[in-house]
């Protein structure tokens, strides 16, 4: 009877594994291709200039911008964090804290640190949100604008933002972020050299685990200590960086983290600013915007700068991780499904093709095929259904270009930006982008399918991102 | 399948080899770059003291002694910090060091970034084969922000070309920079004629037209009162809402008449930037339009010309309490808005 199925579940494995191998190689594919448009975008982009350079060239045409800063539960960080953006080197800011209905004493703080008072200001209600309790300004500043509203999510406190802010761009970070001094100077460069096309700028984020922080800056760089925040260094360089990057140069860029974006309010307020509730606001802004200027017509950029921005704190425990990552997976098969429509369609032209492609590549079948193979080609080699050229293909689909990839991130870092300062450092990361293939990449891949899985479950919970807190960092 | 193997193996192999290239190669940068910090350090040093006891010899030896990017860099980094007669003895001591001709050099074979900051040192040190390098640039150079860089330098040295000619050299993938309003606001009065004809005409970027008049507007004065008069029934949206902005500014004599017809454009740029003038000059006379206006469909409309109210006073404030007081409307309600706006009681 056995003998008689042999052939069909031969042919079957050998189906499977075909997926399997064919998933893993237009992934591999991608990031190949990827690192070669991220290289062309490299070399073709000028030496950064120095922050005193952009300041005399840029300093007087330089549009008024909003930083948002959207805190819940902050209360531990948010004056250090308050100050440090308020000496940022830009000649025309303010600075927008959403209060988004804390429950500790955020907004306390806020009052007592800078004398806040209330104050009325009158702005159009051009996106929902929860209501606002209050707006308050302070004697000591007028850069520094304090909005207190209900508790509604990050993606609810942004439009509240965006409502009440005047600046005809708007930069979004995390409360929690560190913005290098010259940020919002580098990231508005974008939009005054080509003021009419370019709607939003994303910028690159960096680890700041195990680099020294005093006043809100960082004042030394180092790689983090521990191993998890240190592969995280590869990966940001790997999927981050060099991706997006590389789209960049092509227009197709998919993503402006939520950490550090900066956009037109114009066009954000046309799509309806952050969809509430999405558990990947950041990416579901981007999309909207691409759809919004390719069903206008309008010709657009939504470009990426290389040059690291904004510091952020990684998790540095595997619990920690495992929910940022299932909640990343979660945000990026949310926003495939709800624009389904644009993958492959040719009235989104590349985005369509290339984005969405992207997108279902590496996203949405990617984790599954992958955690699938660790599994079944082993074990049909084992059981002598697959010969061992399918598990060499396999294997370095997963281990040697992977090693491959990240090491080539590490070169084009190293060739065109060299952003970590001591050789040494180098050669630790060279042996992180080795090693995080062998266990990292692995866990990874898993806790993304379980993403899936809560994803198909409906699970919209965000589970607790537990942070150390910057200020922990080496002193 | 074999082949999918063999090209990982080969790959990866590589990428480690050129990797630990790259290493080796860090480590002797290091021990360059701590070379070059010690060198720069001398040589602020020796401007430091310079400026104390002007010993220009002193100050060559040692400028001499250290390479040319360091002297082009410190050196220039710190004359951007000094005025009058101590920068130009430090320029004397650059001149005297051949410094300029390095940044001639800069200028022509460096990269994009280092060729734009040449352009800024050219302008800075304002030397006799400054204005032939930077002209060169101008005209060949294929990156748009070193020709820009270029001309703006050149205006900064008196030897622009014309208009006209500088943004065709330019290009027109340039002409969309802010950096154009920088080089605007440079121009010398004596030269401001060629920013009414650019502004005039028709077949140019709407967006260097503005720009051409915001900068008349803030240097050039009444003088061009007429000239933004007509300018603002433009068809163009940009340049219309760009003169009425002027207008504000200037005034003038037919700005009422201007004013009412701009604000029932069909644009909302130009019906803000007619409440915004309405509101600048105190035209009372248009308290009636404005009105009008705080029931448009468009808040910054609506806000512009609630401002516009009450900056006419005592009667535009009146009407904006009625209006605060009259069945909710989005006129209503900005009048409300706006007489709230500041501390709370």
């Amino acid at each position: 009877m056995i003998a008689d199925w042999s052939h069909e579940i031969v042919l079957a494995a050998t189906i499977l594994s075909w997926f399997i191998i064919g998933a893993g190689l237009a992934q591999t594919t991608i990031y190949l291709l990827q690192l070669v448009f991220a290289g062309y975008a490299l070399s073709k982009r000028p030496p950064v200039a120095r922050s005193a350079l952009l300041w005399h060239r840029y300093g007087d045409v330089a549009p008024p911008i909003a930083l948002l800063v959207p805190a819940y539960n902050e209360a531990l960080n948010v004056v250090e964090s308050v100050h440090s953006m308020l000496a940022l080197e830009y000649p025309n800011f303010e600075v927008v804290v959403i209060n988004d209905g804390s429950k500790d004493d955020t907004l306390q703080r806020l009052i007592e640190a800078f004398r806040l008072t209330k104050f009325h200001r009158p702005y159009e209600e051009a996106l929902v949100h929860m209501p606002i309790r209050g707006l308050y300004s302070s004697p000591m500043t007028e850069r520094l604008f304090v909005v207190d509203k209900e508790n509604g999510g990050k993606a609810d406190a942004q439009n509240a933002g965006i409502n009440v802010c005047r600046a005809p761009l708007f930069c979004v970070i995390d409360g929690d972020s560190i913005l290098e001094p010259d940020a919002l100077m580098r990231a508005a460069q974008p939009f005054i050299d080509d003021p009419e096309r370019t709607i939003a700028v994303g910028g690159t984020i960096r680890i700041a685990n195990g680099s020294k922080i005093e006043a809100g800056r960082v004042r030394e760089i180092h790689l983090p200590r521990r191993l998890l925040p240190l592969f995280q260094v590869v990966e940001y360089l790997r999927a981050f960086l060099m991706a997006r990057l590389a789209w960049s140069s092509i227009n197709t860029l998919m993503l402006v983290s939520g950490a550090f974006g900066m956009f037109r309010r114009a066009e954000v307020v046309a799509v309806g600013g952050f969809t509430k509730g999405s558990m990947g606001e950041d990416l579901d802004l981007v999309i909207k915007l691409h759809r919004h200027m390719r069903d206008t017509r309008r010709k657009y950029r939504i470009q990426f700068i290389p040059e690291p921005v904004c510091w952020t704190e990684a998790p540095e425990t595997l619990s920690v991780l495992a929910r940022q990552r299932s909640r990343w997976q979660r945000g990026a098969l949310e926003c495939f499904f709800r624009y389904r429509s644009m993958l492959f369609n040719p009235r989104y032209g590349r985005v369509g093709f290339l984005g969405f492609g992207h997108i279902l590549i590496v996203d949405v079948l990617g984790p599954v095929a992958e955690v699938l193979g660790y599994i079944l080609i082993p074990a049909f080699w084992l059981l002598g259904i697959l010969s061992a050229e399918y598990l060499l293909a396999f294997t370095s689909l997963i281990f040697t270009y992977g090693v491959c990839v990240s090491v080539c991130s590490l070169i084009l870092e190293e060739a065109e930006l060299q952003r970590f300062p001591r050789a040494r450092d180098l050669a630790v990361l060279t042996a992180a982008a080795v090693v995080e293939n062998f266990g990292y990449r692995q866990l990874n891949n898993f806790w993304r399918v379980k993403g899936w899985w809560q994803f198909l479950r409906g699970n919209q919970g965000w589970g607790e991102m537990t942070r150390t807190g910057l200020g922990g960092a080496k002193k | 399948m074999w082949m999918i193997w063999n090209l990982s193996i080969l790959l990866s192999a590589l990428s480690l080899l050129i990797m630990l290239f790259l290493i080796a190669r860090r480590v002797l940068q290091e021990r360059r770059d701590k070379v070059e910090a010690d060198q720069r350090r001398q040589l602020l040093t020796a401007l430091i003291a310079f400026t104390e006891n002007r010993d220009r010899e002193a100050l060559k030896a040692v400028m001499l002694g250290v390479p040319a990017s360091v002297a082009i860099n410190a050196g220039f980094e710190f004359v951007s910090l000094l005025r009058g007669e101590e920068r130009n003895e430090v320029l004397v001591a650059f001149h005297e060091c051949g410094l300029p001709a390095l940044v001639g050099r800069l200028l022509e074979r460096g990269n994009v970034a280092e060729r734009i900051h040449a352009a800024e040192m050219l302008a800075a040190l304002g030397s006799e084969d400054a204005t032939a390098s930077l002209l060169s640039a101008l005209d060949h150079d294929h990156s748009r922000d070193v020709r820009i860089a270029a001309a703006i330098a050149l205006c900064d040295l008196g030897s622009l070309p014309l208009l006209g000619t500088a943004l065709d050299k330019i290009g027109v993938a340039g002409q969309r920079s802010r950096r154009l309003i920088d080089l605007f606001r440079r121009f010398p009065r004596s030269r401001f004629n060629e920013l009414a004809v650019h502004a005039s005409r028709a077949d140019a970027v709407p967006f260097v037209r503005a720009a051409a008049i915001d900068a008349l507007a803030r240097t050039g004065g009444f003088g061009f009162a007429d000239f933004f008069a007509g300018l603002a029934r433009n068809d163009s949206p940009e340049v219309a809402a760009a003169a009425l902005r002027a207008l504000g500014l200037t005034g003038h004599g037919a700005a009422p008449a201007i004013l009412a017809v701009a604000m029932t454009n069909a644009d909302w740029d130009v019906r803000t930037a007619a409440a915004d003038a309405a509101g600048r000059l105190g035209l009372s006379e248009l308290a009636a339009p404005l009105s009008l206006l705080m029931d448009d469909e468009f808040w910054t409309v609506r806000y512009a010309a609630a401002n516009a109210l009450r900056a006419l006073g005592q009667p535009g404030e009146r009407l904006l309490r009625e209006m605060a007081g009259s069945e909710v409307s989005r006129s209503q309600r900005t009048a409300s808005l706006v007489l709230a706006e500041g501390p709370a009681a």
